[in-house]
């Protein structure tokens, strides 16, 4: 029994010996993440360790191509990356590592979807680390720092000289972009941004895009009066309409594209329906076949074929921009015509032609022939 | 008097400056390099470069512009806009274009005569694309019967499909368990598609990673590149035949009636024995990482000595490859070099074109690879360049061919041919090493009686190998150094049996 006792107060003077060298000798492990994003670039482009700290980097690489992760001295960076070029056709068998006394660790190449874990001690002199990719050509876009000191000091994220110019800008302002030189406010400073395209973006326009809402066949365009509708290629129809912009492609465009454009707005209308025409017997099946568009001042007028009868729809903003008008036409002239809506879609409807019964617009052939439904956003009625 | 002296002098300068001239005309470089200056405000990651019949310049961007640029000008315009990630252009007339997009191939036309598109029609979208980023679609090139060709590239393992997609899904195009590899969920992703004149898209050829670049030579043989990656032990050049497979596992399952399942569960050996090999492969890190359009040389000389063979694009590097080919057994196979290296030269070098005048139009990209934006142009400038021309295979060895004659003594000396082989594995892993990489030594050299044939004769030649060629200092008859010291042939059937 005494014995039991001196054990266990033994036990907890040791317990308490090894919590008090551990705040002092740095016992702890520091975990770092690192993965790989688009545009070859690591995920995360700098880190804080102590000098002496144990340091776990888990490198995963879940980008499409190979990479490697290497420490470096300081200011060996670029020796390296010339150095791992030097190798040439050696390269693969090396890990396009190559043999330095200024690689400190280094991660071997790290197939896509695999990890790989390094442990080390970060060193004991303080200073900025480079970590960066040697395969051929990416290290002189994808890298990062490691800052080793005992205060924590980096510096602010825009004057960090010691990783890619293009992650120096945290927020981004080109990332708000709705039309060309578009100003963005920020904190009371107005920044001009870089220009999308080299002319002047004058609404309609388009752009072919990948979107969420639609098939990845969408065209957004974007209309007079800061009105915006998402027509679908695939499905062919108008799938959803919003107000207040139009997109923001910046995510889009920056990478390999493994992002969808992001509306800017607010939803007033989408298409609840089946299809929003029926032609003829209107139970059967409906097969659409897109054929294109054509620019009539600038307007894209879509046609495609609906059990075979050529369609062609055309959206303006309606009178009062509060909405849209839709102008179809239908030159075959023999058939009943139905152009369906859905009582949760968002707007409320007038054609010019034809009777509503139930919420569906009945059109005799000859009436069918050209026609037109304004939509107009119902009051509170934002999706 | 002073008058004289001073007249005298200015002769003296002049006479000076024309001998300068003079040399430095002998000592230019057999191709010279470009830059074109782009318009303000494009960001000019190039999709696709050609020449309308008038001689202006188009090229398509990544944002969807297509512009055209007038060289004797230097103006550029703005025909077309709004395109998905356009990646290839076929001239129709000086107001017409096919123009392959993400969704479609498209008829993009200036009816009305105001030097802008107004016209969007679907030439075909009847293949799938699920949203996945790495459905690129490649082409359309054109054949001698006006038939069309475009390539769809795999969808990328390191992404996944949109809740909504055209066209009908097959999970079994993608590997169970891991999502690592690249895929073919929707219809033809991983072929290359034939369009005849009753405007139905057809399967055509199967098994591509990435092919970057679709292109015919002078023959009619249709070629396409490939990526190396998963199943892709390096980048290769394709000669696409009809219901071929090239190696890639997921597009098999839009084959007509496949009834195997899971493409990628098949025995590695029934694969293997199932898929046609490249007719070249890039050595990765050797010759290319990520070649693109083969483009054939149909200048007739206004480009250069190099006259129907093929310059293929290299995005990770500062290269032009070019591609000499000849037929062994009843199949393509051959070899490639750096052609254009450095220099001024950029990376990303995506698409290719020549101009009316024989000049080579180089367009750039990265799209978050590596890579550059811009065009670059490159003219012979009349000096025959000092280079191998073709490479071709014996019973014992090799023949070399030169463009110009050689210095007898480097050219015989036998230490200044290195030879090495090596293959890549066929299988799911991402890339190859170089497998049984051995040296293979020279027996003997043989100069012919003009002096630009070498004969080599080899220890021993192995089909399914890569002979790799290092050249030491060889001069030519008028004492220059050879453009470049290195060339790959890949030996996929041997001439005869003798070995």
């Amino acid at each position: 029994m005494r014995t039991l006792k001196k054990s266990i107060v033994f036990f907890l003077f040791f317990l308490s010996i090894k919590q008090i060298l551990a705040g002092e000798t740095i016992d702890s492990v520091k975990t770092v993440k690192i993965d790989v994003q688009v545009g070859l670039q690591f995920d995360l482009v700098r880190f804080h360790v102590k000098p002496g700290e144990k340091v776990k980097l888990i490198f995963s690489n879940s980008d499409d191509m190979s990479h490697n992760l290497l420490i470096t001295k300081p200011e060996s960076r670029l020796e390296i990356v010339n150095e791992a070029l030097q190798l040439g056709e050696k390269g693969p068998s090396m890990d396009y590592i190559p043999k330095s006394a200024s690689v400190l660790w280094s991660i071997p190449v790290v197939n896509p979807n695999q990890t790989q874990t390094l442990n080390f001690i970060a060193p004991q002199q303080p200073g900025v680390y480079p970590y960066v990719c040697t395969l051929p050509g990416h290290g002189f876009i994808m890298f990062g720092a490691m800052y080793v000191n005992p205060d924590g000091k980096i510096p602010e994220l825009k004057n960090d000289l010691n990783i890619p110019e293009s992650r120096r800008l945290d927020n981004n302002p080109a990332l708000s972009i709705q039309h060309n030189e578009h100003k963005v406010n920020e904190a009371n400073k107005t920044t001009t941004v870089k220009p999308l395209h080299p002319y002047k973006l004058v609404s309609p326009y388009l752009y072919r895009v990948f979107i969420e809402g639609a098939s990845p066949a969408a065209i957004a365009v974007s209309l007079p009066g800061n009105l915006s509708y998402c027509w679908d290629a695939s499905a062919c129809k108008l799938r959803f309409a919003w107000s207040g912009g139009f997109l923001d492609n910046s995510e889009l465009w920056k990478g390999k594209g493994d992002v969808l454009a992001k509306v800017v707005g607010a939803l007033f209308f989408r298409d609840k329906t089946e299809f929003p025409l029926s032609i003829g017997n209107h139970d059967g099946i409906q097969v659409v076949d897109y054929k294109g568009y054509s620019l009539i001042n600038r307007y894209p007028e879509f046609h495609y074929t609906l059990n075979g009868i050529d369609v062609y729809e055309l959206i303006m903003p309606n009178n009062d921009g509060t909405g849209l008008i839709r102008k179809f036409r239908i030159p075959d002239g023999t058939k009943t015509v139905w152009f369906n809506t859905n009582a949760t879609d968002g707007v409320s409807y007038i054609s010019s032609v034809g009777k509503w019964k139930n919420g569906k617009l009945k059109l005799i052939s000859k009436q069918a022939l050209d026609f037109s439904i304004t939509m107009s956003r119902k009051e509170g009625g934002l999706l | 008097m002073i008058a004289k002296s001073i007249i005298r002098f200015l002769i003296g300068i002049l006479f000076f400056t024309g001998m300068q001239s003079l040399i430095a005309q002998d000592k230019k470089e057999s191709y010279r390099i470009e830059t074109i200056p782009m318009p303000e405000g494009l960001t000019s990651e190039t999709g696709a470069v050609e020449f309308f019949p008038d001689g202006r310049l188009v090229a398509c961007f990544t944002r969807g512009e297509v512009m055209t640029y007038e060289p004797s000008t230097k103006k550029w315009k703005l025909f077309a806009e709004g395109l998905h990630d356009p990646l290839g252009i076929l001239v129709v007339s000086n107001s017409e274009l096919l123009i392959i997009q993400r969704p479609e191939l498209t008829r993009v036309k200036d009816t009305d005569g105001d030097g802008t598109a107004d016209l969007y029609e679907k030439v075909t979208d009847d293949f799938g694309i699920s949203g996945n980023y790495h459905e690129f679609n490649y082409g359309p090139v054109k054949d001698n019967n006006d038939n069309l060709f475009i390539a769809l590239n795999s969808s990328s393992g390191a992404g996944n499909i949109r809740p909504i997609v055209r066209g009908e899904i097959n999970p079994l195009g993608r590997e169970q368990g891991s999502k690592g590899q690249m895929f073919s969920n929707v219809p033809y992703r991983g072929w290359v598609m034939k369009l005849s004149h009753d405007g139905v898209l057809k399967p055509f050829a199967s098994g591509f990673r990435s092919p970057n670049g679709i292109g015919f030579d002078l023959d009619g043989n249709l070629f396409a590149t490939d990526n190396q990656g998963d199943w892709i032990g390096t980048s290769a050049l394709h000669h696409v035949q009809e219901g071929k497979f090239y190696g890639h596992p997921g597009s098999l399952v839009w084959q007509n009636g496949w009834n195997k399942g899971n493409p990628f569960l098949l025995p590695l050996l029934v694969l293997d024995s199932m898929r046609t090999r490249g007719a070249v492969l890039f050595p990765h890190g050797i010759m290319a990482n990520s070649p693109t359009q083969p483009l054939c040389d149909r200048t007739q000389g206004k480009f250069g000595p190099f006259s129907g063979q093929l310059l293929v694009g290299e995005m990770n590097k500062e290269r032009i490859v070019r591609v000499m080919l000849e037929k062994v057994g009843g199949e393509l196979q051959g070899a490639c070099l750096p052609f254009f290296e450095g220099n001024g030269l950029r990376k990303g070098n995506n698409r290719l074109v020549f101009a009316p005048d024989g000049s080579l139009w180089i367009g750039q990209n990265s799209h978050g690879w590596l890579g550059d934006q811009g065009i670059q142009r490159i003219a012979f400038t009349g000096k025959q360049p000092a280079d191998i021309y073709s490479m071709n295979l014996t019973e014992k060895g090799f023949d070399l061919t030169f463009t110009q004659p050689l210095d007898v003594s480097t050219a015989t000396d036998i230490v200044n041919y290195k030879f090495r082989h090596y293959y890549y594995q066929y299988h799911s892993k991402y890339g190859s090493d170089q497998m049984d990489v051995q040296n293979v030594p020279v027996t003997q050299v043989e100069i012919s009686n003009d002096r630009k044939k070498i004969s080599l004769t080899l220890s021993s030649l192995k089909a399914g190998y890569v002979y790799e060629l290092n050249l030491g200092t060889i001069k030519t008859s008028n004492g220059d150094d050879l453009a470049n010291k290195i060339i790959c042939y890949t030996l996929n059937k041997l001439k005869t049996g003798t070995f």
